[in-house]
């Protein structure tokens, strides 16, 4: 829920519920599997000792299982510590895609819901100096409205190029999908993000570009 | 007694349906809701066990569609969000006693199971 008086904190503090929320399933997946593995080590124990033999190559599967689980939630886990860090971090300079990384990868169980996929174009490194978490916001919100709008397998391809003293950051959408709606969707409930980020936003058929300075200005 | 498993965690729907086998329920897994509609389709089940968050279709859709096929057949959600919202909607759909938060132990789904086959 948002509403007209938002503010870019207030914003912020909605991603933070957004996310911390979608990661926190993921690591209850996690564990659930970690908890069925070793339940299921536990009935095949007991059936050993009800004579029948156990099956070393099921254990080597369980193991493994346990360990990839144990794993993937450690990983789970490092991205929201990063995130939480990164609430309070100051502008810094950085490469606009590894915020697509972060982005995508904080998102990528809500898009695997809606049956969107979210890819990066390859391209050299583009340096800005941004808060991290505000771009992030931003970016969240445009996969947000996405989602809202989207009603069956899509597509979004982010992409960043260089403009003089801007970055173009390009959301490319699949065929069918009503950008302008996003758009206004964005524009809507982003404008706090859009003024502090100095961003501006175009829509093509297909395609919501923003335009931020590279540097924000005083 | 004949279970469906629906959840996009495959590790964790094929382990649980292993462990529910071993206690002389016939369970069959899927991982998607499309496959969960062709399973009805062909089989009989008494209860159907479905994640609350599928991709493309949540657990509340699906139980009404499978429904419409199959009238008589009880339900358990199963999820790992646990949020007020997920709770609100599936108690409205069932009952609070059909909604079960991950990770679950298994004596407690045994249990619930035997309750609802027996409700």
């Amino acid at each position: 829920m948002h509403n007209e008086d938002d503010t870019a904190d207030t914003l912020g503090l909605h991603f933070f519920g957004n996310m911390t929320a979608s990661i926190s399933h993921e690591i209850k997946n996690a564990l659930a599997i970690i908890n069925e593995n070793g339940g299921l080590l536990g009935d095949l124990v007991l059936l050993m000792e009800k004579g029948r033999p156990l099956d070393p190559e099921r254990l080597k599967t369980m193991s493994g299982n346990i360990r990839r689980q144990v794993q993937r939630a450690d990983d789970i886990i490092r991205r929201l510590n990063r995130f939480a860090h990164s609430a309070h971090e100051p502008a810094t300079s950085i490469d606009v895609r590894e915020i697509f990384d972060f982005t995508t990868a904080l998102a990528a169980r809500l898009a695997t819901m809606k049956g969107v996929t979210m890819t990066i174009a390859p391209g050299p490194p583009v340096q800005m100096e941004v808060r991290p978490f505000q771009l992030e916001n931003l970016l969240w919100l445009c996969l947000k409205h996405l989602f809202v709008v989207t009603e069956g397998s899509q597509s979004v391809e982010f992409a960043v190029a260089e403009s003089g003293a801007d970055i173009l950051i390009s959301l490319r959408f699949g065929t069918d999908l009503p950008v302008a709606e996003i758009g206004a969707r964005v524009a809507r409930e982003g404008q706090p993000l859009l003024a502090a980020l100095q961003a501006k936003m175009q829509i093509d058929t297909s395609v919501l570009q923003l335009k931020i300075p590279k540097k924000l200005e005083d | 007694m004949r279970v469906l498993l629906v959840d996009d965690e495959v590790e964790l729907v094929s382990t649980l349906a292993e462990r529910l086998d071993m206690r002389g329920i016939a369970a069959t897994w899927v991982s998607d809701y499309r496959a969960a509609l062709e399973a009805v389709e062909k089989e009989a089940f008494d209860i159907g066990l479905l994640d609350v968050r599928l991709p493309e279709m949540n657990g509340l859709e699906l139980k009404r569609l499978i429904e419409a096929r199959r009238p008589g057949m009880k339900f358990i959600f199963l999820t790992g969000h646990g949020s007020e919202e997920d709770f609100k909607a599936c108690t409205a759909e069932s009952g609070k006693e059909y909604y079960l938060i991950k990770p679950v132990q298994i004596e407690v789904l045994m249990a619930k199971l035997n309750e609802i086959a027996q409700s």
